[in-house]
């Protein structure tokens, strides 16, 4: 399969830090850059900040200190700011988040009317373009409650994909499926990544980590402890940690 | 080896005939014993009442509620009561409704003074009597202000109603999944968008059960207007009661007349949340 070229950098990552109220420390001193059409990985036991990590980016969690860039604009308290890029990154959650009280369609068209602004039919042939995408074309009309897992999960990348984002965030989007509805959705990334998307999934999948990956990142208590291009990260980790990590997974 | 259906797999595949005997698992014993209960405390009270000497007039009744004089039906004094009851009751709903959103979203909001003030409008309005708010508005606000009485009334009826409707609305809202709010969050959606389409649509399903608890207790607690002299229902009452000495007839009819208006409102709720939950 080719895979596009990977691009300028799309979000700048500098030396971020995070303390939960708690007093847990989320991320340390964490740099990081990711380019246009990049596939990263990032991967590490629990605990380890991955899923921190990923909502500093859209700003759902809230950053100490460094700074967030993406696509030249800072992620800081002014809320235009915040908000233009909240719009460009679609997220995906572990546990789907699709909204209980409206149909899968209407999951999908709600976004691009509210804030793109989209008239109706637009609205409605976007979504049902994506719903195809993703396999869920003959169940537009039920509620989520009716679907399956995967299912949901498949609705919930229709739903992140109808904003047309530029980067799209997997926060361990497979972990709460039962085994045999983990491939469709894995299905569906593979295409998102093989179509150029930039993403970034936190996972436990090593298998789709070594197939469509361009970058792995091995993180353990808020730093990154090792990265490497997909070939060099399994076959050959230099880190003790990612070796001790490594070993228990595969 | 050959599986055998076990005999248990054989009587499953037949679907059990509905036959009267199935469907009437007739609680024989408890129907006797609530039947034996309940007419215990009917014979009860009716011997005390009648053991007090009092002389029930029940025909002297509905000249109060109505009468009907060569062919003119005219509404008595009770239920031109019931009216103005209805009548207050009705707006003071909206404004309870109103009023308790828009105090949980103050108390909810990420505004200190929004907060703050919410906070003290409902501390004073939970923990003070209806009663002695409805004097201070009617003796101290209202001619300030110059409200009128039923204004006043509908006024205070609504403030303290609308205290504890917004808890009830901030319950809902808070017992939804954080993930709504993140999924909105990352799909860009404004806070006002949120409340709108996502957080209030499934916040105010779940909390139609105490929501209406909240509104029969605003019924009921209208009654308490008639110490401002407002000519509700039960003011009304009180009045016949005062010429008459007919309490305990008069009484028992508009407790009856409460009961069938709290009732209905109960049985149309149970109608709304049956249409949401086929949606769901």
């Amino acid at each position: 399969m080719t895979k596009m070229e990977l691009g300028d950098y799309i979000i700048n990552v500098n030396n971020i830090c995070k303390t939960f109220p708690n007093g847990v420390k989320a991320l340390c001193n964490f740099t990081t850059n990711i380019r246009r059409a990049e596939v990263v990985v990032v991967i590490g036991p629990s605990g380890s900040g991955k899923s921190t990590f990923l909502r500093c980016l859209n700003g759902l969690e809230e950053i100490d200190s460094g700074e967030i860039i993406f696509n030249g604009i800072p992620l800081d308290h002014h809320k235009e700011n915040r908000l233009k890029i909240r719009r460009e990154m679609g997220m995906v959650f572990q546990s789907f988040n699709l909204f209980p009280h409206m149909t899968v369609l209407e999951n999908v068209m709600l976004a691009q009317q509210l804030v793109r602004k989209s008239s109706k039919t637009v609205a409605k042939s976007v979504s049902m373009e994506l719903l195809e995408k993703v396999g869920i074309q003959d169940k537009i009309d039920s509620y989520p409650g009716q679907l399956s897992g995967g299912q949901q999960q498949r609705v919930a990348i229709a739903r992140a994909l109808a904003m047309k984002p530029k980067v799209m965030l997997f926060d361990e989007a497979t972990s709460a499926l039962d085994p045999e509805m983990i491939g469709e959705v894995l299905d569906v990334m593979k295409t998102l990544a093989n179509e150029g998307m930039t993403m970034i999934c936190v996972t436990h999948e090593l298998g789709f980590a070594q197939e469509v990956s361009d970058w792995v990142i091995f993180m353990d208590e808020g730093k990154i402890i090792e990265g490497g291009t997909a070939e060099h990260f399994f076959s050959d980790p230099k880190e003790e940690r990612t070796k001790h990590f490594l070993s228990q997974i595969l | 080896m050959k599986h055998e259906v076990s005999p248990d797999m054989k009587l499953c595949s037949k679907v059990p005939e509905k036959n009267f005997f199935v469907m009437s698992k007739i609680p024989i014993k408890d129907i006797i014993a609530y039947t034996l209960v309940m007419g215990g405390i009917i014979f009860i009270i009716l011997r005390g009442a009648s053991e007090q000497g009092y002389f029930w007039q029940w025909f002297q009744v509905p000249k109060y509620l109505f009468t009907l004089e060569d062919g003119t039906f005219t509404l008595g004094p009770l239920l031109q009561g019931l009216k103005v009851t209805l009548n207050i009751t009705w707006i003071a709903m909206i404004l309870t409704y109103t009023i308790g959103l828009i105090t949980a979203l103050l108390r909810l909001s990420d505004s200190i003074v929004g907060r703050l003030f919410a906070r003290v409008y409902l501390e004073t309005a939970r923990n003070t009597p209806l009663i002695v708010q409805l004097f201070f508005i009617y003796f101290v606000v209202a001619p300030v202000l110059g409200i009128d009485r039923l204004f006043s009334a509908i006024i205070a009826l609504s403030l303290f109603e609308g205290a504890y409707a917004s808890e009830i609305y901030r319950s809902g809202i808070v017992s939804l999944p954080k993930g709504q709010w993140e999924a909105s969050h990352s799909l860009g959606l404004s806070r006002f968008d949120t409340y709108r389409k996502i957080i209030l649509p499934q916040a105010v399903r779940r909390v139609l059960p105490p929501l209406t608890s909240q509104t029969i207790s605003l019924i009921k607690d209208s009654s308490l207007v008639s110490v401002i002299a407002v000519y509700e229902m039960t003011m009304q009452a009180n009045a016949i009661v005062a010429e008459t000495f007919l309490s305990f007839e008069i009484y028992f009819t508009i407790a009856a007349i409460y009961l069938v208006i709290t009732i209905s409102l109960s049985q149309v709720v149970a109608l709304l949340e049956r249409r949401f939950k086929v949606n769901n």
